[in-house]
C-alpha cells in the first residue's frame, strides 16, 4: 500500500479566514463625509463584530453570557499574524474575508455602505494582499449599490481572486436580476463569485430567527439557511444560465445542505420547470456545479458519512477546504484530514479544486 | 395493427384514449397530423393521456434574452398527477430531456385511424424547444 502523503506536503489552499477591519483602520482610504463617521467610532469599546454604525448587532449578545475560556473573539489584526497563525495549521495560501463586513447587507445606508465596500477593497489589497503572497483578496461586493460593486469588480480585477457576497441580513436575495452588474463584472474578469454568511437576527428571511432561544439554533441555521436560500435563488432566476462562465462559491455552510438543494430543486423541477423555462438541465446539475467549502465541517459520528455526502452531490471536484480562521468555529486541516477521503479526493478538497476556483496556480498567481 | 376509430372520432385539437395490444395509448389530432402516446407518464405511472387538453408552454432562451414565452401551443401535455409536461410529437419530457415516452405509429386507411407501436419510441434529436 503507498504511504499517505503527510499533510504538511500537501499543497492547501484556504478559501476562508477572516482579517479584522476596524473602523479607525478603513478610515484612510474612505471616501468623505463617510470617513468622519468611521473615525467617529474609532475609539467604541469593541464587542465581537459589534460596533454600532458598523456592524450592528453583534452575535450572541441575545444570549446569557457566562464565563468561559473559549477563546470565541479571536481576531487577526496584521498580515504578519496572519501568515504566521495560517503557517502555524499549514495553510500555504488563503483567501481573506472580513471580520465586520460580513455584516455589510445589513446597513440601510446604501451610500455608505458602497464607501465602506471600497474602503475596504483599497485597504485589503494595499496593507493586506499585496504585502505577502499568501494572502489573497475575496474583494467585497456591496449588495446596496451593484453598479458601483461592479465597478470596483473592474478596478481589483487583476488583484483579487474572487468577489465576496454578503449574506446576512440581505435583501433581495442574491438571484434579483438587479445584481445582474456584478455577475457580469465577475464573469468578465474571470473572477468567482463566493457567498458568506454570517448570524444575524433581521426581519430579512431567512434571518427572521426570532423563535429561536439560543444561539446554538441561530447559529446551526444562519448560514445554512442563508446559502440554501441563495443558490436557490440563483438557480430559479437563471444567473446560472445567463453567466454560464461564472464560478459561484459557497462558504461557511458546511456540506450537508448541498444533496438537500440538489434533490428538493429536481423534485420541484419535474412539476414547475415552466416558471424556469431558462433550465435546459435538471438544477441539480447547476448546484453540483458549484463549489463547497468544508468549514464548518460536519461532524458526524461516522466521519465516513462525510465522504457519502460528497458523493451524492458528485463532490470530488468542487470541494474545497477552509478553515475559516481565526473563527470560534474554524476547522483545523487535521480535523477535515481524519475523514477517509481517497488520496485522490483528499488532493483535491485540500489544495487543488481551489486552484480552479480561483483560477490561480500553487503560488496563488492568477493563471 | 389496431382499429382504433373512424377519423371523424378524433377531431383536430383533441385527443382520446384507445387501447392497443392491450395498452392503453393517447392518440392525439395536433393540426391535422395523428400523434400516439403510451398513457403511462415516466414519473410515477399517471394516466398522462387523461389530460382535459393539450396546451402551449413556456420556454426561454438567449434569443427571447432570458424571459419566457409561449411556445409549442397545443403541443404540449402535462400528467395530470403531478404535471410532468410532454411534447407530444416527439414524446420527449420536457424538464428531463432524456426522458422520452414510448410512441405509437397513427396512419389513416380509409376512414379508419389505424395504431401500431412506432419502430423507434426514441424521438427525432430535435424536439422543437
Amino acid at each position: 500500500m503507498a504511504e499517505r502523503t503527510p499533510l504538511s506536503e500537501l499543497l492547501i489552499v484556504d478559501a476562508d479566514v477572516h482579517v479584522h477591519e476596524s473602523p479607525g483602520a478603513l478610515a484612510p482610504y474612505c471616501d468623505p463625509p463617510w470617513d468622519v463617521a468611521l473615525r467617529s467610532v474609532a475609539d467604541v469599546p469593541e464587542r465581537y463584530l459589534d460596533i454600532p454604525g458598523f456592524s450592528p448587532g453583534g452575535d450572541g449578545t441575545l444570549t446569557a453570557r457566562f464565563p468561559t475560556s473559549h477563546e470565541a473573539t479571536r481576531m487577526v489584526h496584521t498580515p504578519e499574524q496572519m501568515v504566521s497563525e495560517l503557517h502555524q495549521i499549514g495553510v500555504d495560501l488563503a483567501v481573506l474575508f472580513p471580520d465586520h463586513l460580513l455584516k455589510l447587507a445589513v446597513l440601510p445606508q446604501a451610500d455608505y455602505a458602497a464607501a465602506l465596500a471600497r474602503a475596504y477593497n483599497a485597504w485589503l489589497i494595499e496593507e493586506w494582499t499585496s504585502r505577502h503572497t499568501a494572502l489573497l483578496a475575496a474583494i467585497v461586493a456591496c449588495p446596496q449599490d451593484p453598479e458601483d460593486a461592479a465597478r470596483e469588480i473592474e478596478r481589483h480585477a487583476d488583484r483579487a481572486v474572487a468577489v465576496y457576497l454578503p449574506c446576512a441580513g440581505l435583501d433581495p436575495l442574491w438571484g434579483h436580476r438587479s445584481y445582474d452588474p456584478i455577475y457580469d463584472a465577475a464573469q468578465n474578469a474571470g473572477l468567482p463569485v463566493l457567498l458568506h454568511a454570517v448570524t444575524v437576527t433581521s426581519p430579512v428571511f431567512p434571518f427572521n430567527n426570532h423563535g429561536f432561544d439560543t444561539e446554538f439554533a441561530r447559529h446551526s441555521t444562519s448560514h445554512t439557511f442563508s446559502v440554501m436560500a441563495n443558490v436557490i435563488s440563483m438557480v430559479s432566476t437563471g444567473v446560472v444560465v445567463r453567466f454560464p462562465r461564472l464560478r459561484i462559491g459557497v462558504t461557511e455552510a458546511g456540506i450537508s445542505w448541498m444533496p438537500f438543494v440538489c434533490n428538493r430543486l429536481d423534485k420541484e423541477y419535474l412539476e414547475r420547470r415552466r416558471e424556469v423555462p431558462f433550465l435546459t438541465e435538471r438544477p441539480s446539475h447547476y448546484v453540483k456545479r458549484i463549489y463547497v467549502a468544508t468549514q464548518p465541517i460536519e461532524e458526524p459520528e461516522r466521519l465516513r458519512d462525510i465522504v457519502t455526502l460528497m458523493a451524492l452531490y458528485d463532490g470530488d471536484d468542487t470541494t474545497v477546504f477552509a478553515s475559516d480562521w481565526p473563527h470560534h468555529d474554524f476547522d483545523h486541516p487535521m480535523k477535515l484530514d481524519m475523514v477517509p477521503l481517497s488520496p485522490e479526493q483528499r488532493a483535491k478538497v485540500f489544495g487543488e479544486n481551489a486552484l480552479a476556483l480561483f483560477g490561480i496556480d500553487r503560488e496563488g498567481r492568477r493563471a | 395493427m389496431t382499429v382504433v376509430g373512424r377519423l371523424a372520432d378524433f377531431p383536430e385539437g383533441t385527443h382520446r384514449i384507445v387501447t392497443v395490444d392491450g395498452r392503453e395509448v393517447g392518440v392525439f389530432n395536433i393540426g391535422g397530423r395523428l400523434y400516439g402516446l403510451l398513457n403511462r407518464c415516466a414519473h410515477q405511472g399517471g394516466p398522462l393521456c387523461a389530460a382535459r387538453r393539450t396546451t402551449g408552454t413556456l420556454v426561454a432562451d438567449a434569443d427571447s434574452g432570458w424571459q419566457p414565452r409561449w411556445a409549442l401551443e397545443g403541443e404540449v401535455v402535462a400528467c395530470p398527477w403531478h404535471g410532468l409536461e410532454y411534447h407530444v410529437p416527439t414524446g420527449r419530457c420536457l424538464a428531463f430531456p432524456e426522458i422520452a415516452l414510448r410512441r405509437y405509429d397513427v396512419v389513416v386507411h380509409g376512414d379508419d385511424v389505424v395504431v401500431s407501436p412506432a419502430s423507434s419510441h426514441r424521438p427525432p434529436a430535435a424536439s422543437g424547444r
